[in-house]
């Protein structure tokens, strides 16, 4: 894959060994992504998607040691050349555990401990302190103890965090995993919000692939460690390899590819029931 | 058959605001396989807590296995009914993995020579046998959701208490761990989980208990309850799918109700039904 200018983020042939194990988490990926991409990342665990989101914001070398070959560029500039505050101020992170990225007792402080550490002049803290808890709707819990928060609200707060950092790229490691469906539905449409008006660089692994479906540009599966399928999530849905990786399809998209292979297989609800409404019409068959 | 688990008019706050839980009445009979549905914050996993002794309800309230959860010990409520954690790490604090595996055991009691078989046994039927002398911080979050699930597995209690066992995890191994709590219901295990994917409830529950705002709003058959599509959408909860995509389609069949369709496959049936109806319709 050749360098491209305007990649924001670009792997080249990376590859990463975690300290004391036998093999490679992540295999020669190759990966272009221009500024305000939302991409989806999803395969079965252990194929490499937290360790693929910890090599973008640094977290992978620079805290878990271990070995890598190729390189992460981050607006042309190898990342591990990089510090984590300097990469921490262009690529936001959200964990798939909330509770082990929720450090302070109450809602305000855990909101400003990144800004404050950024030296954020006060005044403009406050407002964008706002901003982003008014962006995930949880402005109403500014004055609670974390620890009495749900699980579902603790996992708004900590994308809440990283958007009030402003950051040019938002990594999320499944973010919708506590949540319930309205909930999650609610956190993709911020991140489409997001993404829309602000032009937000959106990387998500997510195992609801209905979501995925619906909200990403690109959709990338891995397996293994390995880049198996790249596209957009109609490519992917549609790929006739997609069954043996381990991903779950949207269950109209499964219908459709399990009892009428010869048709194009809807993504979406809405094509699903125009979908069987078109198998309704043709009787037999 | 008496209930083993029996709520009789269970209400509950926590000190920094409003009531969690409203006046609860359920009762489960041994054998059962429930799923307890809701939005976050409905108050799901604080009505599991109250069957544990996690937390403590008044007197008479909740019984468990004809034990009133309010006045019995936790050891001896450990024995009839066992809690799997939302968070493993909440759970999980040996070294080892099966030491992790083993703990719950040997605080029953049980000689050694009984541990180990139990211990192997429920690596096995969570796919860990291999990971037994790992440390659990070492593996994903998926696998020590398994680590916590083995260790309640290996107590052989009556009762089975999952709070979201699915988290997690991938497709593949969504469906293995609910085929394993499937195949322990068919033992015999009572089984109450907590999740919010309606594609597992609509699978693997029997029953269904919706809670929203701390009270239950809808209690019943499975397909029952994924009919009520106005109450569940007032809890906020989406069906699967293949039963809203049924829900859209609306082509009725040549029966007085149309049909809950739960599953991928059923959909397919509900289809060629549809089409041989237009299909006689059309000859007429």
């Amino acid at each position: 894959m050749t360098t491209s200018n305007n990649s924001l983020i670009q792997l080249n042939n990376f590859s990463y060994q975690y300290p004391h194990t036998a093999n490679n988490a992540l295999k020669s990926i190759n990966l272009s992504l221009k500024k305000g991409s939302f991409v989806g990342f999803a395969g079965p665990t252990g194929a490499g998607k937290t360790t693929l989101i910890k090599s973008i914001n640094g977290i992978v070398p620079h805290f878990e040691g271990g070995t890598f070959s190729g390189e992460v560029l981050l607006n042309g500039k190898a990342a591990d050349t990089m510090s984590t505050a300097e990469i921490g101020r262009s690529v936001g992170t959200v964990l798939d555990d909330p509770e082990a990225q929720i450090i302070c007792l109450d809602v305000e402080q855990e909101l400003v401990f990144g800004m404050e550490n950024y030296g954020v002049p006060p005044a403009e803290m406050e407002q964008r302190m706002q901003k982003a808890l008014a962006s995930v709707g949880i402005a109403h819990l500014l004055g609670r103890s974390t620890a009495s928060l749900s699980g579902g609200q603790k996992q708004r707060l900590a994308i809440a965090a990283a958007l009030a950092m402003l950051p040019e790229v938002l990594v999320l490691d499944e973010p919708t995993s506590e949540l319930d469906p309205l909930g999650s539905e609610e956190v993709f449409r911020v991140l489409k919000q997001l993404h829309q008006e602000q032009g937000m660089t959106i990387l998500v692994t997510e195992q609801k692939t209905d979501l995925l479906a619906r909200y990403c540009d690109q959709l990338v599966i891995l397996r293994e460690g390995e880049m198996v399928l790249s596209g957009t999530p109609r490519e992917v849905f549609q790929h006739p390899d997609i069954f043996e990786l381990g991903v779950a399809l949207p269950e109209v998209t499964e219908l459709a590819r399990r009892y009428y292979p010869q048709a194009e297989p809807p993504i979406t609800l809405d094509e699903g029931v125009q979908f069987c409404r078109n198998v309704i019409q043709t009787f037999g068959g | 058959m008496n209930p083993v688990i029996k709520i009789d008019g269970l209400s509950f706050g926590y000190e920094f605001g409003d009531s969690v839980l409203k006046d609860i009445y359920l009762e489960i009979s041994p054998g059962e396989m429930v799923a307890l549905v809701g939005q976050n914050g409905a108050g799901k996993t604080t009505l599991v807590k109250h069957l544990i002794g996690l937390l403590r309800p008044p007197a008479g309230k909740v019984r468990v296995a004809d034990l009133d959860v309010a006045n019995t010990r936790v050891s001896k409520l450990s024995r009839q009914v066992g809690y799997v954690f939302q968070n493993p790490d909440h759970q999980i604090f040996h070294d080892t993995v099966q030491a992790e595996v083993a703990f719950g055991l040997n605080n029953l009691g049980l000689p050694r020579e009984e541990v180990e078989p139990r211990v192997t046994a429920a690596l096995s039927d969570v796919g860990l046998e291999h990971l037994a002398n790992e440390n659990p911080q070492r593996l994903s979050r998926g696998q020590r959701q398994r680590v916590a699930l083995a260790s309640v597995l290996a107590l052989r209690t009556p009762v089975i208490v999952l709070d979201e066992p699915t988290t997690g995890q991938d497709y593949q191994e969504r469906k293995q761990i609910m085929a394993l709590v499937e195949q322990l219901n068919k033992a015999g295990h009572t089984i109450v989980f907590i999740t919010h994917d309606m594609s597992l409830v609509a699978h693997y529950a029997s029953r269904v208990v919706v809670l929203c705002q701390g009270q239950i709003i809808l209690d019943g058959d499975t397909r029952e309850v994924f009919r009520q599509t106005d109450k569940l959408a007032e809890s906020l909860l989406l069906p699967p799918q293949v039963t809203v995509l049924a829900n859209q389609l609306n082509e009725p069949l040549n029966t007085s109700v149309s049909p809950v369709i739960l599953s991928v496959d059923e959909m397919q049936e509900y289809l060629q039904r549809v089409r041989e109806v237009k299909r006689n319709g059309a000859g007429d």
